[in-house]
């Protein structure tokens, strides 16, 4: 049971993000169930030119709608999403598990009668239904969820989930501009600044390699170890809350609960003990590396390798390691 | 100024939960049970809303079964004028949606307070849901609030991706709160005697006028399982330069996340 199905494609800089890939590979395989087709939808001022070459990743028609995102109007978004779903008669609508997909995917869902799985780790289809694995209960446990409809499927993807692999069958990647007419309603609601933290390494949702550092940091200034050690990896630096409430780190840096969930392939925890709290935003990482001094700590019970020792010196040590060999 | 609350007792984060055989269902038998951490985030708000608006009222609102009573008792503890209970058991985030929707708009309130997402579902659709049947707009995950006096608006601060937003809306708005600068209250001791004595009404799905078709699970689980369990592959000793190395070797070459 699929149908056709609809990628809200992230993009930035007028290209698809990397996550793109990943919806839009599960989108090909669901819609080849019976037999529907793909779409895409881009929004954003760079939209258009991100939608230029998505032919061949099984594409049919690919819609750009150019508002800006300065001027992130939800309501505009929910409008825009609801109004495509419903001419591309989507059984299925597609996003990324991101800051906007949580503004935004639940009213679209609500808006159509359909139903709303967010972060979601699989997705399949077969003749009679929809299968959904998410985590819940803060990451403590995995379901596996029938949906049957009625109304589509609105399902947010966790980034670095999914195998990323073109399809055999491409689409004819038709480009759809959409203009926006802005309506007065959907103005009750407006984003009026960003304020962007300055940085040049990948979202910690959708970074690969993520280097983390804990209470045992001991200070904001020592948790310059944690950023050179990302560095080094090419990785993104995180933090514990423990290590945020501190104040070695910002609250944009908190991995777990209270701040953002992870899901890279590579998790490097340094002086961090593992509480449910830090595990409910990492503990689907490929790969855990944990790195403290006291040998009981929680974290080793959850990481694929342990060093217990020093974070002052093992940290770098690695530093070292990594730049004799290059 | 009239506020409402919406909050739901999950399983405490900090519990173990198991599954029964089979991956049937969680095992929540005995679990230790908590009002949902954004919850809480979001009635300390109204509270706070409440003391620079002299003169505002709170309602806090519970759909659910019995469990409910326990919420609302505690947001009573801490002084929220009204309670509501709405007694439907096991409603999931579609159907508590509907039912919180139909009892809040007679109440008729400005704001609608409530967590990010729920602690047990974690799905985020509560929110959005509700102000989508209200008609209402809302804003999500917000770590602070401000009110403009006399200008009927609100206005926010949430974080995103590699930055924080401002997101204003004009009233009546459901906000979703997520943790901010003031951590939530504890109730007294005479604040929860207090609360044991006032009066709790609850309301049923046929008195908002839903059926049961109305209120139909969205999805149908199938089976629970831990996330994989995790053995230690390698514990690395000896000296850390060695040590460094022979984790490096291994992450490049066994577990090839690294180039």
């Amino acid at each position: 049971m699929t149908g056709n199905v609809l990628v809200i494609l992230p993009h930035v800089g007028g290209k698809p993000k990397r996550t793109a890939f990943e919806l839009l590979t599960v989108a090909s395989a669901l819609a080849q169930v019976p037999g529907g087709r793909v779409s895409a939808l881009l929004i954003g001022h760079s939209a258009a030119r991100a939608a230029g070459n998505l032919g061949a990743w099984g594409v049919e028609r690919a819609y750009a709608a150019a508002v800006g995102p300065d001027g992130y109007a939800p309501l505009s978004w929910v409008r825009l999403i609801a109004d495509t779903a419903r001419t591309e008669n989507a059984a299925v609508i597609l996003l990324s598990a991101d800051s906007i997909a949580r503004d935004i995917a639940g009213r679209v869902a609500a808006r159509l009668g359909g139903a709303l799985a967010s972060d979601c780790v699989g997705l399949r289809a077969n003749s009679s239904c929809l299968t959904v694995t998410r985590p819940v209960l803060s990451g403590r446990l995995l379901v596996s969820a029938d949906f049957k409809g009625p109304g589509p499927l609105v399902a947010t993807l966790r980034p670095n989930s999914f195998a990323v692999e073109a399809p055999a069958r491409p689409g004819a990647g038709a480009l759809v501009p959409l203009t926006v007419k802005e309506q007065e309603k959907d103005l009750r609601v407006i984003a009026t600044e960003l304020a962007n933290a300055a940085s040049g390494c990948p979202e910690l949702t959708e970074a690969t390699i993520i280097v983390s550092g804990g209470r045992g940091v001991g200070s904001a200034e020592s948790f310059r170890l944690i950023r050179q050690l990302a560095d080094a990896l090419g990785a993104s630096p995180g933090a514990s809350r423990a290590a945020v409430d501190a104040g070695y780190a910002p609250h944009s840096m908190q991995i777990g609960q209270s701040g953002k969930t992870v899901n890279p392939a590579l998790y490097i925890a340094c002086g961090i003990s593992g509480s449910m709290q830090h595990l409910a935003g990492m503990r689907t990482s490929k790969c855990i590396v944990a790195i403290n001094k006291d040998p009981q700590a929680q974290i080793f019970r959850f990481a694929d390798y342990g060093l217990v020792g020093d974070l002052f010196v093992v940290v770098p040590a690695l530093i070292a390691e990594l730049k004799r060999k290059t | 100024m009239k506020i409402a609350v919406c909050l739901k007792l999950v399983p405490a984060t900090t519990a173990d939960i198991r599954v029964a055989p089979g991956g049937r269902e969680p095992l929540l038998a005995g679990v230790e049970m908590a009002v949902s951490f954004y919850d809480e985030y979001a009635l300390a708000t109204a509270l706070r809303l409440r003391a620079a608006f002299p003169g505002s009222i709170i309602h806090a609102l519970s759909v659910g079964g019995g469990e409910c009573v326990r919420c609302l008792q505690h947001a009573l503890a801490l002084g929220v004028d009204h309670a509501l209970h709405i007694q439907s058991p096991g409603a999931d985030a579609r159907a508590a949606a509907r039912l919180a929707a139909a009892a809040l708009r007679p109440l008729t309130p400005d704001l609608v307070l409530c967590g990010r997402q729920a602690m047990d579902d974690d799905l985020w659709f509560f929110p959005g849901a509700l102000a989508e049947w209200l008609d209402w707009p809302h804003i999500s995950a917000v770590f602070s609030l401000d009110v403009a006096p006399g200008k009927s608006a609100v206005r926010c601060r949430r974080r995103f991706e590699g930055g924080e937003q401002t997101i204003e809306a004009v009233w009546p708005v459901v906000v979703s709160c997520d943790r901010g600068p003031h951590e939530p209250p504890i109730p007294t001791l005479k604040g929860r005697l207090a609360s044991r004595k006032m009066p709790l009404p609850a309301m049923t799905p046929a008195e908002l006028g839903l059926a049961a078709a109305d209120l139909e699970p969205a999805m149908a689980p199938t089976h629970y399982a831990p996330p994989t369990q995790r053995t230690p592959k390698k514990m690395l000793a000896g000296a850390p330069a060695e040590a460094a190395a022979e984790l490096l070797r291994l992450l490049r070459h066994e577990e090839g996340v690294l180039e």
